[in-house]
């Protein structure tokens, strides 16, 4: 209501998109992802059997595993983001790298503290340097410093295309990460699904798996739409701020 | 020296070629280590710098043969990674007061071969450094008899070549950001530490003269070609003109 009585060469409807997520659209998103979690929470903890030789602690799979899929997912993002930026250099495709790699930073932080509480009991130590546990370790400290770097560099044109070189080093790890525990003994169990004749799991565990892994994917994807929107926003407020100065000078 | 160029010889100078890949290369690394030789500053820091970081671990540790057979290969490799990442900090810093960087960067010369020429000459520098070293490392820390020394050095040449590989690259990633000598360890760690467990784990091995070199070692040249290939591939965008 406000914009009637400014007198600006702007249209008036740009004030209303330019607020990320206000609509009933993302109102409805959030619902369902919130309703998601839920149901894979009820699934998890309520539904699903208990497992056989593991008992309750088999339960945090329903948390660790989603996690990492949903983080590996945000990180094969940023990739794909970053590969697009050097390709055509838009500034969106950045917007969308940052969005991936925080979303990413965070839900591998999740799996990384889920893993050691399931190891606890099951394994009697915290961690342990096996191939799997070691490269997961160094993917997130990896993504970490890539978000360092873009704190450390100047905000100009440079830091999207430094950051997008590093990016992709970086998603060297991912692969070799998924792989690890198939091409190495190592203490972490061998996988449960793609893993060959003997992987695999009963049929409710598996539902409550998918309901999970559907449900975090849904909260990274909100989260990750949310932190695209903001990046998009501070891209144009730097533009209008260096035009401005422009103007002064 | 400040005689203007005539149109003629910049019109000659504009139809020239573009210089070839390895001429550029073997230009820059001649060029680097000429000056290095002049200045022997980051040489003697290097030299200095690793020579201490031995003689703190031997009294950190009581220094002897059984430890050298447990630690040995993990306590040479931190030396030398402190060395490398004062020789790698220093890589394009030479650059930066006469912008000769810029200079660079607008000529036709092609810009994968100034970085693949910055690593080969840092790639130099370090083995130099650490040929140096060993034998100082092998009178400090009394190595087991049944060490191999000359594997060692293999495995010295290809871990080096790992480490320079992706520190010439993330050295110029970094050359224009804040805190630029923190964040250079900052970015090369992470990445190097598959490299740095597989360089360790075969110098270990040979130190103590048993156990699965030769799957170290193939991961460790795995690594040298990945890091290689990556960092041509992405040279160019790397180097780009600010």
């Amino acid at each position: 209501m406000a914009s009637m009585t400014l007198q600006t060469d702007q249209p008036a409807q740009a004030t209303s998109s330019s607020f990320p997520g206000r609509g009933a659209w993302w109102s409805v998103c959030t619902l369902l992802a919130f309703g998601l979690m839920e149901a894979a929470l009820f699934e998890a903890l309520k539904i699903a059997p208990t497992e056989k030789t593991m008992g309750i602690y088999q339960r945090i799979f329903y948390v660790h595993v989603p996690s990492f899929i949903a983080g590996f997912t945000a990180f094969a993002i940023n990739f794909l983001a970053s590969v697009a930026y050097l390709w055509r250099r838009t500034l969106k495709a950045d917007a969308l790298a940052v969005a991936a790699a925080e979303v990413g930073v965070a839900f591998t932080a999740i799996g990384l503290i889920t893993g050691p509480i399931w190891a606890k009991p099951i394994w009697g130590i915290w961690w342990t340097w096996d191939a799997r546990l070691t490269l997961t370790l160094v993917l997130w400290v990896m993504y970490v410093s890539y978000l360092m770097l873009r704190q450390l560099t100047p905000a100009n044109e440079q830091q999207p295309r430094l950051a997008a070189v590093l990016a992709v080093f970086f998603f060297l790890d991912v692969p070799i990460d998924y792989m690890a525990i198939r091409w190495w003994p190592t203490q972490h169990p061998q996988p449960v699904f793609f893993g060959g004749p003997k992987s695999g799991v009963a049929e409710p565990i598996a539902v409550a798996f998918l309901i999970s892994a559907i449900a975090f994917l849904a909260l990274a994807a909100l989260l990750f739409w949310q932190r695209y929107r903001l990046e998009c926003d501070r891209q144009k407020l730097a533009a209008v701020r260096r035009e401005l100065a422009l103007r002064q000078a | 020296m400040s005689a203007p160029l005539s149109t003629a010889s910049r019109a000659a100078a504009a139809e020239r070629p573009a210089p070839k890949f390895w001429r550029v290369l073997a230009r820059v690394v001649y060029r680097d280590l000429k000056l290095e030789l002049r200045s022997r500053e980051a040489l003697q820091a290097m030299v200095f710098y690793a020579l201490l970081i031995i003689v703190i671990f031997s009294f950190a540790f009581d220094a002897g043969q059984e430890l050298t057979s447990h630690v040995g290969g993990a306590l040479l490799w931190v030396a030398f990674l402190f060395a490398g990442l004062v020789a790698l900090d220093r890589v394009f810093l030479r650059e930066l007061p006469e912008a000769s960087l810029l200079g660079f960067q607008i000529s036709p010369a092609s810009r994968t071969a100034l970085l693949a020429g910055k690593f080969a000459s840092s790639f130099l520098l370090m083995t130099a450094v650490e040929l140096l070293l060993l034998p100082l490392f092998a009178i400090f820390f009394n190595p087991p008899p049944e060490a191999r020394w000359g594997a060692i050095v293999l495995v010295l040449l290809a871990g080096t070549w790992a480490l320079a590989a992706s520190g010439t690259y993330f050295s110029a990633l970094s050359l224009h950001t804040r805190y630029r000598t923190l964040l250079l360890p900052l970015l090369l760690l992470p990445l190097a530490i598959p490299a740095i467990v597989s360089m360790v784990q075969a110098t270990q091995h040979l130190l103590d003269g048993r156990g699965m070199v030769g799957y170290w070692l193939r991961l460790l040249i795995g690594f040298d070609i990945l890091y290689t290939t990556l960092g041509l591939v992405l040279a160019d965008a790397v180097m780009q003109t600010e």
